[in-house]
């Protein structure tokens, strides 16, 4: 048994998945001691009301609500489940968008600003073309592929910033960002798309169903009912799957890394490492376009469109996203989906303690902090087993030599 | 206290393991006052692992450390420095934006009221400098000074804190060949002045220069100590190495034939300066020979390769290879003739967190025998790595699957020479091959060239080891200050000569001076 448990330690990928649920532990751990001091310095929160407010910051997500005694309740939330799922759609994507590039050697940290550029695509396509005319669900591909365009074209400026003038691709990405903001701001407020038919809607943009486009269910709606859930996770699960096979299988993926692990070197083997850090910032940048369009798309939300001072929190949290999944494409699904089963946790603290939201922030801020550290705790895990290697080395040249 | 011993540092039976390996395995090191004992093995012999044990970083399991006679117990640097063990590590533990003097000084710092006295402390140094002949600038800052200074200032540092031992970690690496003598120079004063010095190498020239005694480590075990002056490099590189090596180069005579590549008045500018690099350099390299390009460190040889292999644009002037002309071709299609060992092995040779089945394949990635439809074809992959490492017998912990940055350094230079000279091309380009490099993966190295000339191919060689040069090479072109000064057969000359173009004293005839 200590055999198989200590063959299966030994893995590399072992290390990396328990090196990120460490942060992840340590995240929710300091959340449930911020819960416990807020709890003990306010007189209006109970023993009992701190009690309640740590066992949903670690199970939130099974929370049902409180039964008729008043006591919280436990057991699958089916439309919790959905929203987290429907929550969990861009940002795999961003996730996939931050991770794509940092296996190449770069950090985009532009995301929000190809989400936007996404956002504003995906809305405009699907409002303009009239579905009467069109099919629908021609409207809905046509307004993703135009979204992931965008977000292409976006993330490759600070591509060819980086690769023709060799200007760090993190300025160029904070500045696409906001001159995205600011665009997004001033096409929509020209454009017909304001939302004007539904009394106190204004600033938002009419959601996609007026013109009929929203995206497939797929049955999971009824999987989960009372959620927004939609079709589009399996669409975001199956892109990080596609990169998943693009990173590691493919001749592409092998020039992206190369380029990324060693720039000189990949120039050296005749690696056109111009081309490939341009192309990467591009499939980032498509990444997070998509992530816009799979959300806007959905076919009931609605977009604030005056962003000009906020970029969107959905672009940034792809970076923790990334990070915890240790930028792995199949590790952002499920890195994607806990942040926002964090999230719910937020509404659930707000709907059900005299807690509120704003601790899931702090859990969220904790765990980018973590992950972060998650090198750091990998390192320590991969020290234990470092000497081993060593040894195993040595030993087989030894083998060799006998021979 | 009365020093009773002979010896001022004897490390006894000292055994190290790591789990699963003895890195040192009853190793008896004697060290007498005022003599230079050089630790002679290959990598991997345990050699940093003994140092390391003396300089307190690790404490060995078995064994027993004495100074002077008396027992010591060293568990941390700070135990070694209070015995007066200094030492001077292959890379430099300098701040560059400091200048000499206050690296010197820094953390054994005199100060008046809490302020620096490097009044003080600059008469100390001047007078050491004085002494032992170690020349520096004290206020000019690291980041301008030759490695030659750093290596002088890093041992300025252990004098000035009053060290009796100094340990030099293969000190040569770093050092060009006029570098490497003034080394030998300050070492033997040292030693005069009756400090003693353990040197760490694997070059036999040096320790056969310098040394008075050597002590040989195989495999974490100890072989012998043996007197300089009673033994020779044969016998030295055997009890190393385990087996009888072949030191000399053995070639037949070159039969060059066709010109294979051909370079005409080319210039490739400078990135430091505004003069050209490399100047209107003309050559022509045929199948069938080795061509050493000889020269100091710095003198246009690295934009030379740079330009030459499509790293770096060549500004004017023609190369043809094969009769194509790729003056100004990408690296790929340079590559489609031209396989490349290149100077900087983690710089370009590999990709250090690839694995080594994919460093193989470097270039070859996009081939049909590798890839499909844009999918690598991992199978084949890694057949085709295992057999290069079978082939070239690269050594490695895992095989294929090891990543190339836990692979010793010999074994990364052969993994890149199983694949450059696997790809057979016409022209095998070669930027000092064998640098830091123990003998037994040198010899190796030499006859893979050797094979490939005399398999008809045209081998360029760069190499800033005199002995490489002469012995390798069957036409030496020396480079000064970016021009060829000078064409040499090596049978008609000798190190002195060559030491004569290299340093610029002299050039052919045919530019005017004259012998």
């Amino acid at each position: 048994m200590k055999e198989i448990l200590s063959r299966w330690y030994a893995k590399d990928s072992v290390k990396k998945i328990l090196s990120s649920l460490i942060s992840i532990l340590i995240g929710l751990c300091v959340g449930a001691l911020l819960v416990l001091i807020t709890g003990i310095f306010k007189s209006t929160i109970s023993g009992k009301g701190i009690w309640e407010g740590i066992r949903i910051v670690f199970l939130g997500i099974l929370s049902t609500g409180r039964d008729a005694n008043g006591a919280l309740s436990w057991g699958l939330n089916a439309s919790n489940l959905g929203n987290m799922l429907f929550r969990a759609t861009p940002l795999i994507m961003t996730g996939l968008s931050v991770g794509v590039a940092y296996k190449t050697g770069l950090f985009n940290i532009g995301a929000p600003g190809q989400y936007l550029m996404g956002t504003m695509t995906s809305l405009a396509i699907a409002l303009s073309i009239p579905s009467e005319v069109v099919p629908a669900w021609l409207i809905w591909i046509i307004a993703v592929l135009g979204a992931a365009l965008a977000g292409a074209l976006w993330g490759a400026i600070p591509g060819i910033v980086k690769a023709f003038f060799n200007i760090n691709e993190v300025i160029a990405c904070i500045m696409t960002n906001w001159i995205a903001a600011n665009v997004v701001t001033w096409f929509f407020d020209g454009s017909g798309f304001c939302n004007v038919q539904e009394y106190g809607k204004t600033g938002y943009i009419y959601p996609t169903r007026y013109n009929n486009v929203a995206t497939v269910k797929l049955g999971l709606d009824k999987l989960f009912a009372g959620s927004q859930v939609n079709g589009g996770i399996i669409f975001a699960i199956l892109i990080a799957i596609g990169m998943y096979i693009l990173i590691n299988k493919t001749t592409l993926g092998y020039q992206l890394k190369a380029c990324g692990s060693n720039r000189n070197a990949a120039k050296y083997a005749g690696i056109k490492d111009r081309r490939n850090i341009i192309l990467s910032m591009a499939i980032s940048g498509a990444l997070a376009g998509v992530g816009a369009a799979l959300y806007w798309l959905s076919g009931n939300t609605e977009f604030v469109w005056s962003t000009y001072q906020a970029l969107p929190a959905v672009g940034f949290n792809g970076i923790p996203v990334a990070l915890l999944a240790l930028n792995n494409p199949i590790g952002v699904i499920f890195t994607g989906i806990f942040m926002a089963m964090l999230n719910i946790v937020g509404q659930q603290l707000t709907n059900l303690t005299a807690y509120n939201e704003y601790i899931s922030d702090v859990i969220i801020a904790i765990i980018v902090y973590m992950a972060a550290f998650s090198l750091v705790i990998r390192v320590w895990l991969e020290g234990k087993s470092k000497k081993k290697a060593i040894a195993e080395e040595s030993k087989e040249v030894t083998k060799k030599e006998e021979e | 206290m009365e020093n009773t011993s002979e010896y001022v540092i004897e490390m006894l039976h000292i055994t190290k393991e790591f789990p699963g390996i003895k890195a040192n395995d009853d190793i008896t090191l004697q060290l007498k006052k005022g003599e230079i004992h050089a630790l002679l093995g290959e990598n991997g012999a345990g050699k940093s692992t003994l140092m390391s044990v003396l300089f307190g970083l690790y404490q060995p399991e078995k064994g027993v450390i004495k100074k002077d006679g008396v027992e010591v117990k060293i568990n941390n640097p700070n135990d070694a420095t209070a015995l007066h063990i200094g030492m001077v590590h292959q890379h430099f533990k300098l701040i560059d934006v400091f200048t000499v003097l206050d690296n010197i000084i820094l953390g054994a710092e005199d100060t008046k009221m809490g302020f620096l006295a490097r009044k003080a402390a600059r008469a100390k140094l001047e007078e050491l400098s004085e002494k032992y002949g170690l020349a520096v600038d004290l206020d000019a800052k690291i980041e301008d000074i030759t490695v030659g200074m750093q290596q002088r200032t890093e041992i300025l540092k252990m004098l000035y804190r009053d060290n009796e031992i100094l340990i030099f970690d293969e000190p040569t690496a770093v050092l060009t060949p006029q570098e490497i003598s003034e080394l030998m120079q300050i070492m033997k004063n040292l030693a005069k002045e009756g400090k003693s010095i353990l040197f760490i190498s694997h070059k036999l020239n040096e320790i056969m220069e310098v040394s008075n005694r050597v002590t040989i480590l195989r495999k974490g075990r100890y072989v012998g100590t043996v007197d300089t002056a009673s033994t020779n490099k044969q016998e030295l590189s055997n009890m190393m190495v385990g087996r009888p090596v072949q030191l000399e180069v053995v070639k037949d005579v070159a039969k060059p034939t066709d010109v294979v590549l051909s370079i005409e008045n080319m210039c490739v500018a400078s990135h430091l300066h505004k003069k050209d690099a490399v100047h209107d350099v003309s050559m022509k390299v045929r199948r069938g020979e080795i061509v050493c390009i000889a020269g100091i460190d710095g003198n246009g040889q690295t934009e030379f390769i740079h330009g030459l292999t499509g790293l770096d644009k060549i500004t004017s002037g023609k190369v043809e290879l094969c009769g194509e002309d790729i003056t100004h071709a990408s690296v790929s299609k340079k590559g489609k003739n031209m396989s490349h060992i290149p100077e900087d092995r983690h710089k370009h040779g590999l990709i250090l967190d690839f694995t080594l089945e994919d460093n193989m394949v470097l270039q070859r990635f996009r081939e049909p025998q590798f890839a499909r439809a844009g999918f690598i074809k991992f199978p084949e992959v890694r057949k085709y790595a295992q057999k290069l490492i079978d082939q070239y017998d690269v050594r490695s912990g895992q095989g294929p699957v090891t990543v190339a940055r836990s692979m010793s350094g010999g074994n990364q230079q052969k993994a890149i020479i199983a694949r450059e000279l696997d790809r057979e091309k016409d022209l095998v380009v070669a930027v000092q091959p064998t640098r830091g490099l123990d003998v037994g993966a040198i010899e190796y190295i030499h006859s893979q060239l050797i094979a490939q000339r005399d398999a008809g191919k045209a081998v360029l060689l760069v190499s800033l080891e005199l002995d490489e040069v002469l012995s390798l090479s069957d036409r030496i072109l020396v480079m000064y200050e970016g021009e060829i000064v000078g064409e040499l057969d090596p049978k008609k000359t000798n190190a002195q000569e060559l030491g004569l173009y290299m340093s610029g004293a002299k050039r052919n005839q045919e530019e005017g001076s004259n012998e």
